[in-house]
C-alpha cells in the first residue's frame, strides 16, 4: 500500500463531527463576545441626536461605546497611570528579588543537617504561607504601633547606637516591599528546595571527589542544575507577584491599580479605569512570559539533546514547509516519475 | 620500604544497625593496580568511598600516602578534619563513578576544566590546554563542545576519567566503571584504564570484569559480607581459589 505515488490508494481521514459542532458553537460565542465588546448603547442622560432629512426631523438616541473605549483611550497613558505603573514594576522587582534571595537562603537552611537551622526554616515557611498576604501587608504597614522606633545596639539592653522612628523608616512603599518580599520568600523557599533536591546526588558526589567544598559544589554544580527546575515556577511567581502588588493600594501606595481607582473616584466611573489597569497588567504579563521562555531555554542547556526551536524559528520553519510543499506540487508528473 | 599508597587496618563502617565493613585490611602499593571483587552488598564500593572520605569510616585506621583519612593524630587524640582540609585530601584522589556523574549543565571541555580552575586555581587557558590533551588521550578530542547527554555511556565514562585525571591525582578510584555500560562499550573504557595502568598510575578498581582483573591487576581482593575472604595475585586467586565463597562467586560471574 502506498500513499505518495500517483496510483496511491486514497486515504480518507477520520471525520470528527463532534469537533465540528463544538467549533461552530465556539465561533458563534466568540462573534457574540467581539460584538458586545464593540457595541454602542444610548448615553445614560438620554440625549438624542436629531437630523433633518428632506424636511423631516428624525431623532435617534445619542450612542456611546458600551465599554467606554473613548475614556479608556483617554486614560491609558495618563501621567498618574504611568507613575502607578512604574511603582507597580518597582514593587514587583523588589519583592521578587527579595523573595528569591530569602527563598534560596531558607531552602539551603531547610536542607541543612543542623536541626536548629532546618526547623527555623520550616517555621518561617509555615508562618508566612499560613497567613494571608493581605493581612501581612496591613501588619507591616501598622508595625509602628508595635515598635515606635528601631535602634541598632546591644541585644537585651537599652544601649543603642542609632535610633530611627518607625514612621520614617517604614513608609507605605517600604512596608509593602517588606511584606511582599517576606511572603514571597516562603513560596520561593519551597520552589528552591524542590529544585535543589531534584539534582541527582551523584552530581555533588562528583564535585566533592574533585575537591570542591560545599559552597563551590552548591554554586558551580547544584544551583545551575536546580535552576532548570526552579525557573518555570519562579516565572509563575513573578507573574503572580505583578498582580498581587495591586493589593498595596489598600495601604495607600499609589500603584497602577491605586492610581486607576483614584481617577475612577474622581470621574465617578469605574469600568474604563479597570480596563486601563487590566490592559497594562496583561501587557506586562505577556512580556514576562516571553522572557520566561528564553530564560527556560537557556537553563535547559545540557538537559535536552537538542534545544526546542524558538517560536520565530518555528514560524520560519512552517512557512518554509508550506513553500516547499507548494513547489513539489508544481513539479510535473513526468519529472517525478 | 616506601609507605604504601593506601593502607587499611581493621576498617569498620555501619549504616544504622547494618554493618557493611567488618574490619577490612588492605594494602595498595604505589604504581600498582588493585581490583576489589565480590558480590553486590559485600562492601567493596563502601570501602572505596571511605578511601576518599565520601563515607566516614567508624573504626579502624585508614591511611592514604601515609596520612590518616579524615583525621589528624595529635597528642594521642584524633582530630576530625574540617571541610577545607578534607577537600584538600580529596583533590589528590580521582574518582570515577558507575553512573559517570558528569556535570550535565557543562559541556565536555568545561567538565574537564572546572576542577582545575575552581579547586586548584589554574588559569583558564592552561586548564583548557590540559583538558584538550586529556581528551585526546581518551580519544574524545572532537567532542569538547558536546554536552554529556549527547554522548554514549562509554564516551561519558571516558570524559569522567579525563575529568578526574585533570586534577593530577596520585591515586585513582574506579567504582564499577563499566557496570552501567552496554556490553559493546565496555571495551573502550577498559582500554583507557589499561593505558592508565601502564603509565604507572596507582589504581583501585571495583569491578565485575574478571578478564580485566586478571590481565591488569597486580593484586585482587575478594570481599564478601564486609570482610576480605581472599586476596593475592589475580592469576592465582582467580584460577585456583581456596575459599568456597570465592569458588561459588567465580562460578557465577565467569
Amino acid at each position: 500500500m502506498t500513499t505518495n505515488g500517483d496510483d496511491a490508494t486514497k486515504v480518507v481521514p477520520v471525520r470528527h463531527y463532534g469537533q465540528w459542532v463544538a467549533s461552530a458553537f465556539m465561533l458563534l460565542f466568540v462573534a457574540m463576545l467581539v460584538h458586545t465588546l464593540f457595541s454602542k448603547v444610548p448615553v445614560p442622560s438620554g440625549a438624542k441626536v436629531c437630523h433633518v432629512v428632506n424636511g423631516v426631523k428624525t431623532c435617534t438616541p445619542e450612542l456611546q461605546w458600551r465599554f467606554s473605549w473613548t475614556l479608556v483611550h483617554k486614560y491609558i497613558t495618563a501621567p498618574e497611570i504611568m507613575r502607578g505603573l512604574l511603582i507597580t514594576l518597582e514593587l514587583t522587582a523588589i519583592a521578587m528579588l527579595g523573595g528569591i534571595v530569602i527563598g534560596v537562603i531558607v531552602a539551603i537552611m531547610r536542607l541543612s543537617s543542623n536541626r536548629l537551622l532546618s526547623s527555623t526554616a520550616w517555621t518561617y515557611t509555615w508562618f508566612f504561607r499560613g497567613t494571608p498576604v493581605y493581612v501581612q501587608l496591613f501588619f507591616w504597614f501598622g508595625i509602628s504601633a508595635l515598635y515606635p522606633s528601631f535602634s541598632i545596639g546591644i541585644p537585651f539592653t537599652h544601649i543603642a547606637l542609632v535610633t530611627f522612628s518607625a514612621n520614617t523608616v517604614i513608609a507605605p512603599f517600604t512596608s509593602a516591599a517588606i511584606a511582599l518580599s517576606l511572603n514571597e520568600g516562603a513560596y520561593m523557599a519551597e520552589i528552591a528546595r524542590a529544585g535543589l533536591i531534584a539534582v541527582d546526588e551523584g552530581q555533588s558526589e562528583a564535585a566533592s571527589s574533585l575537591g570542591m567544598n560545599r559552597g563551590q559544589t552548591l554554586r558551580y554544580v547544584v544551583l545551575p542544575q536546580a535552576m532548570r527546575v526552579i525557573i518555570p515556577p519562579t516565572g509563575n511567581e513573578l507573574i503572580s507577584m505583578l498582580k498581587t502588588t495591586s493589593l498595596v493600594s489598600a495601604v495607600g501606595v499609589m500603584d497602577l491599580f491605586g492610581a486607576a481607582q483614584d481617577i475612577a473616584a474622581n470621574i465617578y466611573n469605574d469600568i474604563p479605569l479597570l480596563i486601563v489597569a487590566s490592559i497594562w497588567y496583561i501587557l506586562i504579563t505577556t512580556i514576562l512570559s516571553i522572557g520566561q521562555f528564553y530564560v527556560e531555554r537557556h537553563y535547559a542547556k545540557g538537559a535536552l539533546r537538542s534545544q526546542p526551536p524558538t517560536p520565530l524559528a518555528r514560524l520560519i520553519g512552517d512557512v518554509r514547509g508550506i513553500v516547499s510543499k507548494m513547489r513539489t506540487r508544481r513539479v510535473p508528473k513526468e519529472v517525478r516519475a | 620500604m616506601t609507605t604504601p599508597m593506601v593502607e587499611a587496618r581493621g576498617v569498620h563502617k555501619h549504616y544504622g544497625s547494618h554493618e557493611v565493613l567488618k574490619g577490612v585490611d588492605l594494602t595498595v602499593v604505589r604504581g600498582e593496580v588493585t581490583c576489589l571483587i565480590g558480590p553486590s552488598g559485600s562492601g567493596k564500593s563502601t570501602l572505596l568511598r571511605c578511601i576518599n572520605h565520601l563515607e566516614k569510616h567508624d573504626a579502624g585506621e585508614l591511611r592514604v600516602d601515609g596520612e590518616l583519612v579524615g583525621y589528624v593524630a595529635r597528642d594521642g587524640k584524633l582530630y576530625e578534619l574540617n571541610d577545607k582540609q578534607i577537600c584538600g585530601e580529596r583533590a589528590q584522589i580521582g574518582m570515577v563513578f558507575q553512573r559517570f556523574n558528569l556535570f550535565s549543565h557543562l559541556n565536555v571541555l568545561d567538565n574537564v576544566t572546572i576542577g582545575q580552575v575552581k579547586v586548584k586555581g589554574v588559569n583558564t587557558d592552561e586548564a583548557k590546554t590540559k583538558a584538550r590533551q586529556l581528551l585526546e588521550r581518551v580519544g574524545l578530542a572532537d567532542k569538547e563542545k558536546h554536552y554529556p547527554s549527547q554522548l554514549s555511556g562509554g564516551q561519558q565514562q571516558r570524559v569522567a576519567i579525563a575529568r578526574a585525571l585533570a586534577m593530577e591525582p596520585k591515586l585513582m578510584l574506579f567504582d564499577e566503571p563499566t557496570s552501567a555500560l552496554d556490553p559493546e562499550l565496555v571495551g573502550e573504557v577498559l582500554d583507557v584504564m589499561k593505558d592508565l595502568a601502564r603509565s604507572g598510575m596507582t589504581m583501585i578498581v571495583v569491578t565485575h570484569e574478571m578478564g580485566f582483573a586478571r590481565e591488569v591487576a597486580n593484586t585482587v581482593y575478594f570481599l564478601d559480607g564486609g570482610v576480605i575472604e581472599e586476596s593475592g595475585d589475580p592469576r592465582v586467586v582467580l584460577t585456583s581459589p581456596t575459599s568456597e565463597r570465592l569458588k561459588g562467586f567465580l562460578s557465577k560471574v565467569l
